[in-house]
């Protein structure tokens, strides 16, 4: 089982720090929580983990392969998926074409045949579509498949770029504010997924501000603040340690 | 009945050589690259072609190919340096690279007859051909929409950073794009070149590029068969409006200025929608 390790990963914009010497480990089969205040650096750490944003300092492996400075879309074709903490689905499209995208690392026909439409691509169209149709089965999404993506409710929203996500078949996915803005309903139900995904040998990071949410999901958390890393963890660990309460709650003496 | 369709003849000819103009704008805009290169990449393949045959007697399936070939080739030297632009700085660009193809064209008074144009280029292309090549072209558009092709193209235009994560390569499916539009691009030109028994220099400048543009604009960006459309209508508008005379210029342009307006994803993307979601509206009744 492989590994995704951050090893003294820093990002530097001109002299403001982003991230300074972070080292965090997902292993396969776990949900890995990243928390901190606003500002504390997360979205930085998935943007420099998923190719966009350049690296300052530091390395990124994926078991043995250092993806550090590996162009966005080969990143994605070394395991890695990733939601965004704007919900990014593609407007002009439907929500099964939507999640039909998050299968092209696996489309193998030939340019020339794409583009000449000969059967295999004809074929491998159809099929990429079946799976796609239970993809969205799967998140309980096959009523809207033909329905224009951006039109969908927030929670289904979330849920098609999670679909889309997996499409990807990814062995690590990193989630970015995944329950963000949803009630306790919608929160419970993607819960389940996440669980889901970690039964299923993959890694998860998961990026939330509900710490009550990572808590309960994570089986080892880092805490994130200006940049660096202030504690890590199990949950109950993490929650107690003075340094997190006052990056939350501010310092005593002002509480 | 026959001279009637003798008369239009020669309109259909054009339409079904800016249909191939149309179609290499389209792609392009198809996988989020604003180039508007096209009428230049047409003069290429048009002045490639005629030359093979007016200065070395080449047969015109051969001044064909090299029209195709020099229209790509040109396309995939461009897209480099494009690749590092964006949006409007690509528009730019793509409209000096027009102004520099139309002055080399001028100095180059040996080899292309300068500002004279290029004449005495054999007529060897009928209505048959051009029907050939452009129901070919529809084919090709057609089938890149669909496949695997066609959907990278339609993530990138509408977010990058999706893409990317998803794994797909935007520059080489951008330089791809450039390269279909390119060989289409010269493709018609060609065919324009033998069509028309002469070239002018100044036949593939600014207003071929607000030509072409207004073909997709007007159609529709989203499916093939919006350059159809578009490029029908406004080459049909002006025939219409002939006892206007010179003022039909202006119907041309109120038109355009309407339909950016009021129908913003163009005439026949504007109609699929609408077809789209009536059904999706009826299939929600239906359940």
């Amino acid at each position: 089982m492989s590994t995704l390790k951050l090893t003294n990963l820093s990002k530097r914009f001109g002299g403001v720090v982003a991230s300074e010497d972070v080292n965090i480990e997902v292993p396969a089969g776990k949900i890995i929580g990243l928390i901190g205040p606003n500002g504390a650096g997360k979205t930085t750490i998935i943007n420099m983990i998923t190719g966009m944003l350049a690296v300052s300092g530091g390395e990124i492996h994926v078991g043995d392969i250092d993806i550090t400075h590996a162009p966005a879309h080969e990143i994605c074709r070394a395991g890695l998926a990733r939601t965004f903490q704007n919900i990014r689905l593609l407007g002009e499209a439907t929500v099964l074409e939507n999640v039909m995208i998050g299968f092209h690392r696996h489309e193998t026909s030939a340019t020339l045949a794409a583009m000449l439409g000969l059967p295999s691509a004809g074929r491998e169209t159809v099929e990429i579509k079946e799976r796609a149709q239970v993809m969205l089965k799967e998140f309980d999404l096959q009523d809207f498949a033909d329905y224009p993506a951006t039109g969908l409710s927030y929670g289904h929203q979330r849920k098609v770029e999670m679909a889309r996500a997996m499409a990807a078949e990814p062995n690590f996915v990193l989630l970015d504010e995944p329950i963000a803005g949803m009630n306790n309903v919608e929160s419970d139900a993607l819960a389940e997924v996440f669980q889901r995904l970690a039964s299923a040998g993959k890694g998860v990071l998961l990026i939330e501000h509900n710490v009550r949410f990572v808590a309960k999901m994570c089986s080892y958390v880092y805490v994130l603040d200006g940049g660096r890393l202030i504690s890590q963890g199990t949950p109950d660990h993490v929650l107690s340690d003075p340094a997190v309460i006052s990056a939350y709650l501010g310092d005593q003496q002002y509480a | 009945m026959n001279n009637f369709i003798a008369g239009y003849l020669p309109l259909f000819d054009i339409y079904l050589i800016h249909l191939g103009l149309a179609f290499s704008q389209y792609i392009v805009l198809r996988a989020g690259v604003f180039s508007l290169a096209t009428a230049a990449f047409a003069g290429i393949g048009a002045y490639t072609a005629g030359i093979f045959a007016v200065s070395l007697g080449l047969h015109p399936a051969i001044g064909l190919l090299a029209g195709t070939l020099t229209g790509m080739g040109a396309a995939i030297v461009l897209s480099i340096p494009l690749a590092r632009l964006q949006g409007v700085y690509q528009a730019i660009a793509t409209v000096a690279f027009i102004q520099i193809c139309l002055s080399l064209n001028i100095y180059a008074e040996g080899l292309t007859g300068g500002a004279m144009g290029l004449n005495n280029i054999p007529k060897t292309i009928g209505t048959g051909t051009l029907f050939v090549f452009a129901a070919l072209a529809t084919y090709l558009i057609w089938a890149i929409e669909r496949g695997r092709l066609g959907r990278a193209f339609n993530t990138i235009r509408q977010d990058e950073a999706v893409a990317a994560s998803l794994g797909i390569s935007i520059t080489r499916h951008q330089m791809l794009a450039f390269a279909i539009s390119g060989a289409l691009a010269g493709l018609f030109g060609g065919l324009e070149a033998y069509h028309s028994y002469a070239l002018d220099p100044n036949q593939f400048g600014f207003h071929l590029l607000i030509t072409t543009l207004s073909y997709v604009i007007l159609g529709g960006r989203n499916s093939v068969v919006g350059p159809l459309v578009g490029a029908a209508i406004l080459i049909i508008l002006p025939e219409l409006a002939r006892p206007l005379a010179e003022n039909r210029m202006v119907i041309y342009g109120i038109m355009l200025i309407v339909v950016i307006n009021y129908l913003p994803k163009g005439i026949a993307d504007t109609a699929i929608d609408a077809v789209r979601a009536r059904r999706l509206k009826n299939g929600g009744d239906g359940s």
